[in-house]
């Protein structure tokens, strides 16, 4: 296949690292067009934005009558979640059981961040811990499988996680920092696949995993989209999309009230996935998730486009760190540098050389947006 | 610094040797210079010792048992010549420390001599007060002379402490630091090139790193 | 000034790290060298490592684990079980660990004690006692492999044994406090700390800061441990690795002493 000319947005960051990628007439890519044409028109934060979340909170508080908690909030030690867990409390007067999921890469910001929140503001948590020998056993399946999202482990623990909990105990809601004033751009698929695709983990851990996968929490898309919502009445809620949310005024303001402490990058609360989105990702496939988070900057005015070219001049990590994460994260799974350094040079796959429900979330994706139920989203 | 640190990085000489004769926490030690960017690598092979630009001499446990592994691993010699004919800055590491010294309470071998003094136990009452013995966990301690070793670290300086023997230097002249256990006792002392420290800068957090620091610049210069 | 020892004391089961409650339930909270890189941010006293599977399943101490350990470590770090002999506490001193703990080892072999003295230096020799309440006798007495055994000695006649044969410091641990947050068991400690002049630690019941202040107001210059108290938090047992910060330290220790 030919490569392609490399080509840039006009109107964003996002270039042709994205393989799918396409440009109208004036070099604006189709990011920056499903954004404006249609996430924005109906995204509202304004008073109308404000009434729909009260209409939510009112139903929350409403299910949560006479338990201690009325809904769940995960808790990542993220500046979106830290910021939910704020507003959750101290605006919107909820009693959220703050929900954490260790897979055992915690980075200490992240700790120290969650710690200063559940004590300020008074509220209880729960942590679900992985087992760490399954964890790391399927982290190493991922890495010898040579596709690029070999974070899958962790995000698809952390949501079943919460699934489960929120099934066992009959809570109702689902509390998420997710938002579009910050993720409004997607990462593309062939860069992060569909964590949340049970049949690629369990094809994937079938190749290359050494060990049953019995304590690991797991769900499927299925499962979470339809079967829980609509069966079991659980909903996710996100809250930080009907009101105005600026990432930095929201830094200032955990800075200042909680002393919350900010990491270096979006993700980078867990060693892990500072590793991944800082080095792998971007040395070895070209993929730098930067451009998909400023790109979002860039469309909701958080950034300027100048500024986030500036910024993609110079790695997200610079070499010493990356061989100190690389000594970390080899040292942590029980193999050597050298070990990570050939999973490093494997041929590069893509989901598609696995077992995939690649067409269910397409067909579910389009019915969605047929339906006017959900805009724009990962292609 | 750091130019002098490039040069010696491109040339793959290690700044700084961390003698390992088989005690002390030699991994640690190189942690922490890896952390700071600093070329330090450990040193098993006499040969390897004449290419350091400057030397830590770790050690935990017993005098005897130490000087025995240090004689056995056929480095003394070499670390002789570099610090006593050469005199390439060495940096002695608790044991490390009184090993350097004339002779200790605790053993019946002969220390190294580069440093005037003896090692000596803590007696049982000092101050008309019964010691605990070990000397274990943190304590502070005091520049008794102004010296870059310590540039800028946090005053009161700390450090991590574990032992039951401390060097007692002939000259006051040579000591760097001083803490109170039941009375004062020499912490760390200096003898021109020769310096050494009764704690585990290896273990006593940003303290520690800031001496190891400042140690490898003493060495750069 | 010397200060007293805040030092968090973490199980190791199945290579994994659990708490425990009087010895048993062990409850599975995470990776050990994660729980010691975040306690090395946090820049805490000491740590103390015990493998509690060791000597009940006859192992050697798992020497892969401990130079991973020693390497990753950036505080002093205790580090026991499975020790029977004076060449293993060489060769897990020489992996850059500055103290190692003996327990079930010494009751069967007192003379272990000097023995690994003489070889590693007394500052590195750490005697452990084991301690529950007997129902016969009325007694603190010191139980092994792992809270399982009665040896039928008196908490304080061990430790003065202990002692006298040349132990550094003495880890004193309340089998029927651990894991319970009830607070420290007073009684055995004062027992202990009258009856030798070396260094000791204990542990076993710490429920908040305030039961380490107590035990440093009451006893000056000593270690304090604890295991669930830095592992878990809130009613819900969330496992969130914390640990007092310099100036809450401070504060606790001027305070008390």
């Amino acid at each position: 296949m030919q490569a392609r000319p490399y080509q840039v947005c006009r109107s964003c960051v996002m270039d042709t690292t994205d393989l799918q990628i396409q440009f109208d007439a004036v070099g604006v890519c189709d990011h920056c067009r499903v954004f404006q044409q249609k996430i924005q028109p109906s995204w509202v934060t304004d008073e109308r934005g404000r009434q729909k979340l009260n209409a939510m909170v009112e139903r929350i508080r409403a299910h949560g009558k006479g338990r201690d908690f009325d809904c769940i909030i995960g808790m990542s030690g993220g500046i979106d979640s830290s910021y939910l867990l704020h507003l959750a409390k101290t605006e919107l007067n909820l009693r959220p059981l703050v929900f954490h999921v260790d897979a055992g890469w915690n980075s200490q910001e992240a700790v120290n961040n969650i710690e200063r929140l559940i004590d300020q503001l008074g509220l209880d948590l729960y942590t679900d811990v992985i087992d760490w020998e399954e964890m790391k056993d399927l982290q190493l399946a991922f890495f010898k499988s040579g596709v690029p999202h070999i974070d899958t482990p962790q995000d698809h623990a952390f949501f079943a996680t919460m699934y489960k909990f929120a099934e066992q105990h009959n809570v109702r809601s689902i509390l998420t920092g997710a938002n579009y004033s910050t993720e409004c751009i997607r990462n593309p698929i062939e860069w992060m696949y569909y964590q949340s695709d049970l049949v690629q983990l369990q094809d994937i851990h079938r190749h290359f995993g050494t060990r049953p996968l019995v304590k690991f929490p797991t769900t499927s898309i299925l499962r979470h989209k339809v079967y829980l919502p609509y069966m079991k009445r659980i909903e996710v809620v996100t809250p930080l999309n009907f009101l105005p949310y600026n990432k930095s005024e929201a830094m200032r303001l955990l800075a200042d009230v909680y002393g919350w402490q900010p990491y270096p990058q979006k993700h980078f609360e867990s060693r892990f996935t500072r590793f991944y989105e800082g080095y792998w990702l971007p040395q070895r496939f070209g993929y730098d998730v930067r451009r998909v988070q400023f790109s979002s900057l860039i469309m909701t005015g958080q950034m300027s486009r100048d500024d986030a070219i500036e910024r993609l001049k110079t790695p997200p990590l610079d070499d010493l760190t990356i061989a100190q994460e690389k000594q970390f994260v080899a040292s942590k799974l029980g193999i050597t540098v050298g070990d990570l350094e050939g999973y490093f040079k494997l041929p590069k796959r893509s989901f598609r050389d696995f077992r995939s429900q690649e067409n269910v979330y397409r067909i579910g994706a389009w019915l969605l947006k047929s339906l006017g139920l959900v805009r724009g989203g990962k292609r | 610094m750091a130019a002098q640190v490039a040069r010696i990085s491109q040339g793959w000489q290690a700044l700084i040797g961390i003698v390992d004769y088989g005690l002390g926490n030699v991994q640690a030690i190189a942690n922490i210079y890896a952390r700071l960017g600093i070329p330090a690598m450990p040193v098993r092979d006499p040969s390897e010792i004449g290419t350091a630009h400057g030397l830590i001499l770790p050690g935990v446990g017993s005098f005897d048992w130490a000087i025995r592994l240090l004689d056995a691993s056929g480095m003394r010699s070499a670390l002789e010549e570099a610090v006593q004919v050469r005199r390439r800055p060495v940096l002695g590491i608790c044991v490390g420390f009184q090993m350097m010294a004339r002779e200790s309470q605790e053993g019946v071998l002969r220390g190294l001599g580069w440093l005037g003094g003896n090692v000596r136990r803590f007696e049982e009452v000092r101050s008309e007060r019964r010691v605990q013995l070990p000397h274990m966990g943190w304590n502070d301690a005091m520049g008794t002379q102004p010296s870059a070793l310590l540039d800028g670290l946090e005053r009161p300086m700390r450090f991590y402490f574990l032992h039951s023997y401390y060097f007692v230097p002939d000259r006051a002249e040579e000591v760097l630091l001083s803490t109170d256990y039941f009375g004062p006792f020499c912490s760390a002392a200096v003898c021109g090139n020769v310096m050494g420290v009764q704690f585990h800068p290896e273990k006593s957090h940003h303290w520690g790193v800031g001496l190891l620091r400042n140690f490898a610049e003493r060495v750069a210069c | 000034m010397l200060r007293p020892r805040i030092s968090p004391c973490l199980l190791i089961h199945k290579g994994g790290l659990v708490k425990t409650v009087r010895f048993t339930h062990p409850k599975y909270v995470g990776d050990p060298i994660n729980a010691v890189r975040i306690f090395n941010d946090k820049e805490v006293d000491e740590i103390i490592v015990l493998d509690i599977d060791a000597t009940v399943a006859g192992r050697k101490p798992d020497y892969e684990l401990i130079r991973r350990l020693a390497a990753e470590c950036r505080m002093p770090l205790c580090y026991g079980g499975g020790v029977t002999s004076k060449n293993e506490f060489e060769r897990i001193v020489s992996l850059g660990v500055e103290k190692v703990a003996v327990g079930s080892a010494c009751v069967s072999d007192p003379d272990l004690i000097s023995r690994a003295a003489a070889a590693v230096g007394a500052q590195s020799v750490v005697a452990v006692v084991d301690v529950r309440l007997h129902e016969k006798t009325g007694q603190y007495t010191v139980f092994t492999r792992n809270g399982l055994v009665d040896s039928g000695i008196a908490a304080r006649d061990f430790a003065v044994r202990m002692r006298s044969l040349g132990a550094g410091e003495l880890l004193v641990n309340s089998i029927d406090r651990d894991g319970t947050r009830q607070g420290y068991d007073m009684d055995l400690i004062a027992d202990v700390r009258a009856s030798v002049d070396c260094p000791i630690t204990v542990l076993g019941g710490a429920g908040s800061l305030k039961d380490i202040g107590e035990m440093i107001a009451r006893f000056g210059i000593i270690g304090v441990s604890a295991g669930s108290l830095f592992v878990f938090k809130g009613v819900y047992n969330a496992v969130l690795i914390n640990y007092p910060k310099r100036a809450e330290r401070e504060s606790l220790i001027s305070a008390s002493l």
